[in-house]
Parts: structure tokens; sequence; C-alpha cells
């Protein structure tokens, strides 16, 4: 009789199990089933940005995508009256966009959690939301064209576009990781069942040589020089001559790094790297150190300026149509004597010319770090004219990137060495931390060259035509240039583009600063444009870096 | 012999059945930890990136133009010390 009812009990048991599992397995309405086997991807955390000081540039932040299920809704026109309210969305292009035929629907992302708790304060039913992260810029849109956005690619997958985070899409991205868990009813993991954990790897840090308040300087000169001048555009970028780390790089106007989609395309070039611009005098200390350093002239070997020079049939003059007769070297330099410089290029030769352009990097990118970077333009030796080579010693007829200007630039005045314009100086990920030492590509000039030219920079800064505002007890060494336009093949007199490469303390350069305005209109001269622009930055950054005068 | 055998069964069955009860319900209670920890978690990795925003913010130099002009620190003090070498100096 006991065996009979323990066998019947167990019949009851295992009859009830049956059921229970027939309910749950095919009565149970799918939609409301919780997979038994339940597979989530684990999205990796995007690698932040920051400056050489710490400081973030880019994070992430919380975001969430509201979406709807229809199917589940009491009453549309209430809750689209509601979260028209909420999301400032019309009423009208909201409940057109609500399928009541569809399972879900997508409404806005981009969300923060003050909107998400606004929106769960009013019990809507039918609603849901997704967890996302965004990016979140502190410093808003002070570089914006050096870290570029991030947009969707056609996966709807996240995607680096355009400067750093095009460049370091990869480091920056991670990888996602997944967990696979059995689950029961209410959504538990079953611990006997299959359980498998793979660990997403975040993406790495990106540890910058930008320093946000050089970077801040730049640009709020920069904004205000362009308002001054009336320039159509302009790009302010510093850096430390003897690595090539940038410290600022700001080019206007930009975008905002938040609303980018709101942008045409125009405004995501960052013309640092990607504009090429005939650089104009400021070319004209290259050709002068490579001389030098071919021992075909000497700072005080002396050229007779007597009137325009013809090279076929061109004639080249100075700005003004002057001449001084016996000029220095340096002299040249300081007065920006373009046929001081055609003597200059015949002593030194056609295809030391040439070479040397070549040494300098033109015509191939810097490989800065920055998606986006044009190689810039130069033309086979073949394909040079006589012209070529006159106009080239006074940097027309060439077109180059301002990063390459500025690279080649610092080249001249560390002690020869041309390196490699980096940005990012640290790879931090969970276990590692990668260091990116400075690279030097070539030895140009030697040493003894560039104290020669750094000395006659500084005379071109202190005798220049021109009268700034300079910082009183501090040496400076620079160059202006003006460039004109080429348009249609002629070159337009009235558009320019002005410029003026500055360093200080000319002893022990702490930074190069390149400015460049394209267009200005209340002059056209680099020397009363860019140059004053300069002195402005100096002033702060001499200030900034606490930086002794020494006269 | 037979009684001893039936009750070491019974026993035998009385301990499989309670160790299969413990079993499940530590599991649940397991279940029910590892769920909750899931929660905390993903609460906490949350709260460290509005953390995260918020003392960015504090750092800005957004946040420290907003406090010079809260301050009227532009209108009454005047940063030119390089022209002016006196300012810097003067207590």
């Amino acid at each position: 009789m006991k065996i009979k009812l323990v066998f019947i009990f167990f019949i009851l048991f295992y009859l009830a199990i049956i059921i229970r599992l027939f309910f749950l397995q095919v009565i149970y309405s799918p939609a409301n089933k919780t997979p038994y086997l339940k597979t989530n991807k684990l999205n990796p955390i995007r690698g932040r940005i920051y400056d050489q000081k710490n400081n973030p540039l880019v994070l992430n932040q919380n975001s969430y995508q509201l979406y709807l299920e229809p199917k589940k809704i009491d009453d549309k026109d209430k809750l689209t009256h509601l979260l028209s309210d909420s999301l400032e969305i019309p009423e009208a292009s909201l409940s057109a966009n609500i399928n009541m035929s569809k399972y879900w629907v997508g409404v806005q992302s981009g969300l923060t959690q003050e909107q998400k708790d606004k929106i769960d304060k009013l019990n809507l039913k039918g609603i849901g939301f997704d967890y996302q992260t965004k990016r979140f810029y502190p410093e808003a849109s002070l570089s914006a064209h050096l870290i570029g956005f991030l947009g969707k690619n056609e996966q709807n997958e996240d995607v680096g576009y355009l400067g750093l985070e095009g460049f370091y899409d990869r480091d920056l991205r991670g990888l996602p990781g997944f967990v696979e868990t059995e689950r029961d009813i209410i959504g538990r993991p079953i611990l006997i069942g299959v359980q498998q954990r793979v660990e997403p790897e975040n993406g790495r840090d990106l540890v910058l040589t930008i320093d946000k308040t050089v970077q801040e300087i730049s640009k709020k000169k920069l904004l205000a020089g362009l308002d001054l001048y009336k320039a159509k555009k302009g790009c302010v970028i510093t850096a430390d001559p003897k690595t090539m780390a940038i410290l600022a790089l700001v080019c206007l106007p930009d975008y905002d790094l938040e609303k980018y989609y709101l942008f045409s395309e125009d405004y995501y070039k960052n013309s640092a790297i990607s504009d090429l611009f005939e650089p104009g005098s400021v070319f004209k200390p290259l050709i002068m150190a490579a001389a030098l350093e071919e021992k075909k002239i000497k700072p005080n070997d002396t050229y007779n300026e007597t009137g325009q020079v013809s090279v076929g049939e061109y004639n080249i003059k100075t700005w003004n149509d002057k001449y001084e007769g016996k000029i220095s070297m340096t002299r040249i330099l300081e007065k920006s004597s373009n046929v001081g410089m055609v003597y200059v290029g015949e002593k030194l030769g056609n295809k030391n010319i040439y070479g040397y352009l070549e040494k300098y990097g033109f015509g191939q990118p810097t490989d800065i770090d920055l998606q986006g970077e044009v190689s810039g333009y130069l033309k086979s030796r073949s394909n040079w004219y006589p012209i070529d080579y006159s106009t080239v010693t006074f940097g027309q007829g060439i077109a180059i990137t301002p990063i390459q200007m500025i690279r080649a630039f610092a080249s001249i005045i560390n002690g020869g060495y041309l390196m490699r314009p980096y940005l990012v100086q640290k790879i931090v990920s969970e276990n590692k931390v990668t260091e990116i030492k400075p690279k030097v590509e070539k030895r140009i000039i030697s040493q003894l060259t560039s104290e020669i030219i750094k000395k006659m920079l500084i005379s071109t800064v202190e005798n220049a035509e021109a009268k700034w505002d300079r910082p009183k007890g501090y040496i400076i060494g620079g160059k202006t240039g003006t460039a004109q336009v080429p348009i249609k093949g002629h070159y337009d007199p009235s558009k320019t583009i002005a410029s003026f490469i500055g360093f200080a303390p000319a002893n022990d350069p702490k930074f190069l600063t390149f400015v460049v305005l394209y267009e200005p209109q209340t002059s056209p001269w680099g020397s009363e444009t860019a140059a004053p622009l300069f002195f402005e930055i100096a002033k702060q950054l001499i200030v900034y870096y606490n930086i002794n005068p020494t006269q | 012999m037979k009684n001893f055998i039936l009750r070491t069964t019974w026993l035998i069955m009385f301990i499989l059945v309670f160790a299969n009860l413990f079993m499940f319900i530590s599991g649940i209670v397991l279940s029910d930890e590892i769920n909750n920890f899931e929660l905390k978690t993903d609460s906490l990795r949350k709260n460290n990136l509005t953390l995260e925003k918020e003392a960015a913010n504090l750092g800005s130099l957004k946040f420290a133009q907003e406090q010079a002009k809260k301050l009227q620190f532009t209108n009454s003090s005047l940063p030119q010390s390089l022209d002016k070498l006196g300012y810097a100096y003067r207590p």
C-alpha cells in the first residue's frame, strides 16, 4: 500500500512538471517569454581622450534610446501629447512615426538620464529605453578638428570619423565581449546550466601632446583675429620645435562636436592638414638655410639689389618695388627681398633646391596621427621650368599644407632634425601604457647652420620693416609671409594668404607657432595681420610657460 | 535485514530529496544574488560615468570662465602682467 502511495505521489509529481513545462514551452506567449539561452553582447566602453595634463577632452556619458511597443499602447493620443512635450518634438511628426502595426518603433536616441527620468515619471504604457553611451566633450568644441566625431556606419555601429577619432578608431573602439547564460522564466541565471562570459576589452585612452590652455589661447586669439582682420578662415599651430609634439592646433571656422550633423562637410575639413596653400615668404628661411648648409653663401655676404630681376619672360620684383643696393643675406630676410632670394637660389643651384624641397618632406605626408592629411604637391623635376626654381625661393609655385610648413621650419631651428609631428604621447589600455616617443625622420642641416639661421630670424623680427607690439624683454625669431592666391592660372592681388611663423625664446625655443589667415580684408600683408596675431598669442604663451625675459 | 535495507533506502531517499531541495533553494538564492550584483554593477557603471562627467565639468575651462565672469574677475583685475608687470607684483 505504502509503495503504491509513493508510486502515485511520483506519478503526480512528474505529471505536474510535464504540465508546467507544456504551459511554459507551448502555451505561454512567445512574445513574453524570456529566452532560455540568453546571449548578450557586452559593448566595450570607447576610449577617452585627455590632454597632456590629463584633463579630459572626450569622455563617455549615459544615454538612452526611447522606443515604443505600439501593440501595448492604450491611448496613442495621450502618449503622443505627453511625449511631444517631454521630447520637444511636434506632436504631428511623433504621431506619424508611430506605426500601430509594428512591434517596435524607435523614437529618439541620445536622451540624457534626466530626460529618461522625466519620461519614466509619466508612467506611460508601451514605452521602453535602450541603454547606450555617447561622447561627452567637457571643453565643448575647443578642439573640434583635432578630435573628429563619432558617427555610424552602414551596420549602425559607432565609427570614428576624421581627426583622432578617425585615426585611432581601432584603439578607441575596443573589442566587444559576450555573456551566454541559461535563464529561468523570470530571467535569473540557472547555475547548473551553461554559463559563459567573455569580458569586453574597453577602448584604449589617448593622452595627447595638446595642452588645453594653449589650445584655448590659440582659439580665442584666432577668433578675435579673424574678426579683426576680416579673414575668411585661419589656422594656428603651436608645436615644441625640438620634438614636433603639437601643443595646439586650431582652424576656424570649425563645427559643434555635439551637433556635427548640422554642419556641411566643408566645416569638417582641417585646413592645417588638408588644405594646400602657397606659403610665400615664410618659405624663404628654408632656402636660405639650405644655401648656408651647402656653404654657397654666408650671412654677411652681400647682394647688390638694384632692381627687378628677369627670369625668362617673367620679371621678379620686391613687394614694394624698392631696392636698397648692397645688402647682406640677413637683410634679404629682414626686408623679405624676392630678388635677393632669387640670387640665393641661383647660388644654391637648381638641383640642390629640388633636393632640399624633398629633404624638407614636401610632396610627402608628414604622417601626423590625424585622419584626413593630404601630401601636398611637388611636381617631378622634369616638369620644372627655370622660373619655378626662382619663384620657389620665395615660396610661390609650390603647394604645401600648414603642417608641412611648420615641420620644415622646426627642422631649421632645432639643429636640423626633421621630426614626425605627433599628437598622441600615450596610449593607455587596461594593463599597459604605450608611450610614443618623438621620431627623427632625417637630419637636414647642421647645428651650426641652425644657429646661424636662428640669429638671422631674430634679426628679421627685430629689424623688420613693420613694427610690432612685441613682448618686451624677450628675443623672438620669425618670418612673415604673404602669398597671392592663384585663380585660373593668374595671381589675384586682392586675395592673399597672410602668415607668420615665429618661435620664442629664440635662444632655446619653447614653442614654435605658425599663424595663417586666408584672405584677410583689412590688409593683404602678413606683417599687418598674421604677425600681430602671432605676438598676441606669444605674449600669453610666455606668461603661461613662465618664461623669463632675457633682455 | 529486509527492514534495514528498506530503512536505509528511505534514509537515502530523504537525504537525496533534502539535498536536492537545498541545492534548488541555494541555486535560486545565488541566482538572485547574481542578478542583484549585475544590476548593482550596471548602476555603478552608470553612476561612474555621471560622476566623471560632473568632475570634468568642474575642471573645465568653460566652468572656469563662467566662474570668472560670475566673480567679475575680468572687470576688477587686469591680467596684462607682461606690459604692466606692476599688476603681477602688487599685493
